[in-house]
Parts: structure tokens; sequence; C-alpha cells
């Protein structure tokens, strides 16, 4: 028997599903060095959606290429901005 | 009225070294003081709390501080408070400072807080050890923070604040998915500022959240992650109560 044709018990294409790809890449940027906990990815249909604010473009950077490396193969669109580091123009009256 | 700066999750290295500082650098004529609500640092080495203190040193504003979970990754908590404290700043957990603003007294109590969840759907201490201990540090960071108000409360504070890096409700988690809110906040740290009271609880850690909540007690809640609020940093100007028992007085005299 080939193991294309092994079934659920050979577990060979399930542990490559998008999902589980997903759960090993908001690891990988939340626990290696980028430490990143503030960009979410979501599994919409057969596309991949990454979004979230990091503090600079050189995370941004890293995070798009770390993304590009675990999802390879899977369409992806990301959604990443960097914080915004200008003064408010209001301030809020709490009565 | 006092006029309170806050800011959290500025997640600041090397890299990033004086991007707030022109933003900064206006807090004079905007605020009588600044808050930091925690993750000033992606992991929380000496060398990018180093880049936090050159950030804020000599603001010409009073800085009060807590920590996050980023600025405890090193485990090196210890020393990043101490580079912060060096630059001027408070830096509390389970404890309070006064500041003096004109003739006012605000006090800030701080923690940096914990996860468990919310009413319904908390974590309680039961079960392997691991679970109990996240439990009671949460427990422990709430304690802290209703003793430290309370405090606050007997030194004649005019507005009280509870910094927070943690959330105390719900509202503010808003954008965040359902399943990760225990580890965002915890109830726990609402039922402290109810019952200590207090007139603003300001809180981070939840980058996806919501501005403003409110907790049972009718406290108002806010959200300052810097990805929340999409500015530098945001201000509040909170009135101040009369002195009741002031006025008495210089009209008897
Ligand atoms: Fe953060
Ligand atoms: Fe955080």
């Amino acid at each position: 028997m080939s193991t294309h044709d092994a079934g659920p018990a050979a577990g060979t294409s399930a542990a490559r599903s998008p999902e589980y790809r997903v759960a090993h890449l908001q690891d990988r940027l939340a626990s290696g060095h980028l430490g990143e906990l503030g960009v979410r990815t979501e599994v919409r249909g057969e596309t991949v959606l990454v979004h979230g604010t990091v503090p600079s473009a050189r995370c941004r950077e890293d995070v798009l290429s770390t993304v590009r490396e675990e999802l390879a193969g899977l369409e992806v669109h990301c959604d990443i901005v960097v914080s915004e580091p200008s003064s408010p123009d209001h301030a809020e009256e709490l009565s | 009225m006092i006029r309170i700066a806050a800011v959290g999750d500025i997640h600041l290295s090397p890299e990033t070294r004086g991007v707030l500082r022109p933003a900064f650098d206006t807090l004079p004529a905007c605020a009588d003081l600044l808050l930091l609500a925690g993750d000033l640092t992606r992991h929380g080495t000496p060398e990018e709390a180093r880049v936090v203190a050159d950030e804020i040193r000599g603001l010409g504003v009073p800085v009060v501080a807590v920590l996050g979970n980023h600025d405890h990754h090193d485990d090196r908590q210890d020393e990043v408070t101490a580079v912060l404290r060096e630059a001027g700043a408070e830096v509390l957990e389970g404890e309070s400072t006064v500041v003096r603003v004109g003739d006012a007294r605000v006090g800030v109590a701080g923690t940096k807080g914990f996860g468990g969840g919310f009413v319904g759907a908390s974590a309680g201490e039961f079960g392997e050890p691991v679970m109990k201990e996240f439990v009671r540090v949460s427990r422990r960071c709430a304690d802290g923070l209703r003793a430290s108000l309370e405090k606050l409360a007997q030194e004649d504070c005019d507005v009280r604040i509870a910094l927070t890096h943690y959330s105390p409700v719900p509202e503010t988690l808003a954008g965040e998915p359902l399943e990760i809110y225990p580890f965002l906040g915890s109830y726990l740290l609402a039922e402290a500022i109810d019952t200590a009271g207090a007139d603003l609880a300001v809180h981070g850690h939840a980058h996806a959240g919501t501005e403003h909540g409110m907790t049972t007690g009718g406290v108002k809640v806010r959200n300052v992650a810097q990805p929340v609020i999409g500015r530098a940093f945001h201000v509040y100007h909170l009135p101040v109560p009369e002195r009741v028992g002031a006025a008495t007085e210089a009209t008897t005299t």
C-alpha cells in the first residue's frame, strides 16, 4: 500500500493543512525572536489573512518574510501596519 | 482639571530609538503627567529598556509606568525597572505614587495584572500546580492594586487612577478573538478597582481591542495600547472634584 492511499491512520496530508501551518506561524511569530503577539493570522476559505500593528517597518519586513516562509504555497493577504508615532490632535473630556 | 497622557505597548527596541521623542516633547504643553501602560519593550532586555529610558528622560512631565508581559520576557524585569527608574520614571507593581499637579494631588496605583478571564468564563484556582499558580498570580496583582488604591484614598488624593497592563474589563477587548480573552485580562482587577474606588482605569495589552470601556461600578476604562489609539499617546481631561472640607475651612477662617 502506498502512503498516498494510506488514509487518516498514516497522518500525512492533514498535518500539512493550512490550520496547523497557521497555528505554527502564530506560535513562531510570538515565541521566536520577533516576540510579535500583535499579529493575527486567520484562515479565510482558501486564503490566509495576516493583519495587525507592529512597532517598525523593519518588524513588518521580518513578519512578512516569516509568513512567506511558513505559508509557502498558500495564498496570503497581508495587512500589517506600522504604529503611528504622532501627537494626538485632541483630548477626551471625562466627566 | 487634570490632563492625563497615556500610552501602552510602545514595544521599543534599538531599531525604533527616538521615534516617539518628538511627540513626547509636546507633552508639557498638553498634559500634566504621562502614564505608560506596560509592554514598553519588545523582549524585556535592559538594552531595549535603555531605549525607553532615553525616550522619557527629562520630559518635563512626571512619568508613571507599569511593566507588561513583554517587559518580563527576558526574565530581567528588575533590571528593566531599574533602568526606567534611573531615567526618572516611577515604576509601580502593587504600589502607588502621588503626583502634584498645581494644588491637586493625583494618585496612581499600578500593577501589571494578569489573565484569568471575566465573569462567567474565568479560570479557577484548581487542579494542576501551574493552573493554580496562574490564578494566584492574577489574584496577587489584583490584591496589590486594591491595597494601593485604598492607600491613596487615605493619602488625601483629589483623583485616583488605576494603571495596569492587563485589562480589568472585557469591553475594551472588543476586536480580539473571544477565545483569548482569558489571556488578556481578569475581572479580579475590575473588582479591586470597584472595591477601592478610582476615577479612571488605564490599561494596554489588547492591541486589537477598543479604547472605551467601563467597570460594573461605573469607573471609566481606557485601553491605550498604541495600535488601538493610533497615536504616540492620548490625553484625558479628568475634572478635579471640589474639596468640600477645604472650602468650608476657607469660609470659616
Ligand atoms: Fe503589547
Ligand atoms: Fe502585553
